[in-house]
């Protein structure tokens, strides 16, 4: 490998990786936590009781609708696990005359949707938005339009694939080095630090990176497919086939019993369904398609089957995927993890802790390579001041607003009003409240007052659980609902370990004037240069 | 001339080049891989859609490498002009091929 190539990937990797390493620990922070998305929608509901028995749930889900919107459009009732909560049903009204037929546009609406509990009926849970935040976050962001969001975020994937590989390319004896960590030695111990949390996940972040872009194709290189289709639904229509529509009859007959069609779909999957759609409930034209839930297969194209919803007969099943069609899907699948039972999300979530720290290590190596570097170290440029800055903002100031996120479910009054939002902007109140202290204060003390503010957040919340609620750590391992257990023992040991960092960076002198003047105090780092 | 305005002439034709160098590689880099997702979704065989999906899995990652190429060249210029030159020579198969058998 060439010098000379190596210097321009030396260059590329630090610039693209420092412009848009915040998006991306921003985005990877979200995508971590994403994969207990399932465990926090229960979790943030302490009031809901576990499931056990889905079919419960879903005959409570049709006994519902029926009496709510029984001249729907159509109804969508994913199919309740012991994994979720109920089911968080919705309904798309009868278009009005003249109005377009959306289907995604009811999908966000209050007044269109519910949840029903393990025993059949409305849950009376507090509003949030549970684990469902974390996963729209990673791709959507907050407060933005999501189409701004995906294109930033899409780019910020691709940027950080480049990354990836120019840095293979720059730090090139990372494989080498990756068996040694040089502890307390400043710079050095930094680089092995981004290092090794890099080449232990390595194959992750790959995988992760590209199968993330495979998530957003369609909004980010149509170009393949205008390059063949003069429009965009015929190739829709060609790679997710669905049961040829049939007109509403208008004359009412009986839906079938949901329970049935789903028992009768799972024996045909030869796995667990995820989504019941009914189509003109109570018509003669009424149908009913099932999907195979996303946690029985690697591919997220899940087969799918449709009945006729007052016979019960089977009229439609999907065909096989194409092999690109499959391959897409499985990287999506792959990307998304739901596949994976609970060891693998384990995996999952460890590599995604790996990829958080490798984006952090590597924001924070390019100041303290630099800061070694600088004429006079008490009086930095603009530049590396504002780095400095939002990297205190960001690494250590996103943690603290997620925490106060979680505190602000468990605190806000259960009767405030568009209360699942003001979960969210506590998030962002607290992060904004971080990102101007570390905007006015020096960072040597707001590192460690962010990590500790957050550790203390992160243990007390457990501790809340146990005294305030009968749902604490302990109680949920008596009844083996190890989901709940695992969330509040995890959050300790992040707390935990957010307070120990807090007390380490606390005492952390920088090594950086130690080796220039040997034996120089380290209160000389205050003194003005000579 | 002072051996400051040397030395400023040279940053400021570094930073001319790195500016290439972006151009190069994102807005030119990205039309690059789009152009190439045109032809290879045309060129390859079989079923529309199939032909599709794997154009744009693969045009991904072309997206990446215009931008490595765009850095690992020798010159801002020389990144700009090769990746043009690939952009062009996909445009042209999409083109001749869109014009002599049409689309679905």
């Amino acid at each position: 490998m060439s010098k000379g190539f190596r210097q321009s990937q030396a260059f590329l990797h630090t610039w693209s990786g420092l412009l848009l390493g915040w998006i991306l620990f921003l985005v990877f922070v979200a995508g971590t936590i994403a994969f207990w998305r399932e465990g926090l929608n229960r979790w943030m509901r302490p009031e809901i009781a576990r499931v056990e028995q889905p079919m419960r749930v879903l005959a409570g889900a049709q006994a519902y609708l029926a009496r709510k919107a029984p001249d729907a459009k159509s109804w969508i009732i994913p199919v309740a696990t012991k994994r979720s909560p109920g089911a968080q049903l919705f309904w798309v009204p009868q278009p009005k005359p003249g109005e377009e037929r959306g289907r995604g546009r009811s999908r966000g609406r209050r007044d269109t949707q519910a949840l029903i509990g393990a025993d059949g009926q409305v849950a009376q849970a507090r509003e949030t938005r549970g684990g469902e935040f974390f996963y729209r976050f990673h791709f959507d962001l907050h407060y933005m339009p999501v189409i701004w969001a995906r294109w930033l975020v899409g780019f910020a994937t691709m940027v950080m694939l480049v990354a990836i590989i120019s840095g293979i390319v720059t730090h090139k004896k990372i494989f080498k080095d990756f068996f040694t960590l040089r502890r307390a030695r400043g710079q050095r111990s930094w680089l092995d630090g981004h290092n090794a949390t890099a080449v232990l996940a390595l194959p992750f972040h790959l995988m992760i990176t590209y199968t993330g872009l495979v998530t957003l194709m369609t909004l980010l290189m149509p170009w393949a497919v205008v390059a063949n289709y003069t429009d965009q639904k015929t190739v829709f229509a060609a790679l997710f086939p669905t049961a040829a529509a049939i007109e509403r009859t208008g004359r009412p007959a009986p839906l079938i019993d949901l329970r049935r069609i789903a028992t009768d779909a799972q024996r045909r999957l030869g796995a667990p369904a995820s989504f019941i759609e009914v189509s003109d409930p109570g018509d003669a034209a009424a149908r009913v398609s099932v999907s195979q839930s996303a946690n029985s297969m690697l591919s997220s194209r899940t087969p799918q089957l449709t009945y006729d919803g007052v016979t019960g007969r089977l009229v439609w099943r999907s065909p096989p995927p194409g092999a690109a069609a499959e391959t897409a899907g499985a990287m999506v699948g792959l990307h998304a993890g739901r596949f994976a039972g609970n060891g693998g999300r384990w995996l999952y979530f460890l590599c995604g802790i790996a990829g958080t720290l490798m984006i952090a290590s590597g924001l924070v190596l390019w100041t303290v390579k630099r800061r070694e570097r600088l004429p006079d170290p008490t009086r930095p440029h603009v530049g590396f001041r504002v780095v400095e800055r939002l990297n205190v903002a960001v690494v250590g100031g996103f943690p603290l607003g997620i925490a106060c996120f979680f505190c602000a479910n468990r605190l806000l009054p259960v009767t405030l009003h568009a209360r699942a939002d003001w979960e969210v902007h506590m998030l962002f109140i607290a992060w904004a409240l971080a990102a101007a202290i570390a905007f006015v204060a020096r960072p040597a003390r707001v590192w460690p007052s962010l990590f500790a503010a957050t550790g203390v957040l992160l243990v007390a919340l457990p501790v809340y659980d146990v005294v305030a609620t009968d749902r604490g750590l302990f109680a949920m391992l008596a009844i083996g609902d190890l989901m709940i257990a695992g969330i509040d023992a995890t959050m300790a040991l992040f707390g935990i370990a957010f307070l120990l960092l807090a007390r380490r960076v606390a005492r952390h002198r920088p090594a950086a004037r130690r080796v220039r003047s040997a034996r120089t105090a380290p209160a000389a780092m205050l003194e003005p240069a000579e | 001339m002072t051996a400051g305005d040397g030395h400023a002439r040279a940053r400021w034709a570094r930073r001319g080049d790195i500016a290439l160098r972006v151009v190069a590689a994102v807005p030119l880099g990205y039309a690059t891989a789009s152009l190439w997702a045109m032809a290879i979704a045309r060129l390859l065989p079989g079923d529309r859609a199939e032909a599709s999906v794997t154009a744009s899995l693969v045009a991904l990652a072309l997206c990446a490498i215009a931008a490595i190429w765009a850095f690992a060249a020798r010159s801002g210029w020389r990144a700009i002009w090769t990746l043009a030159v690939a952009a062009g020579l996909a445009a042209a198969i999409a083109w001749i091929s869109i014009d002599a058998t049409g689309r679905v």
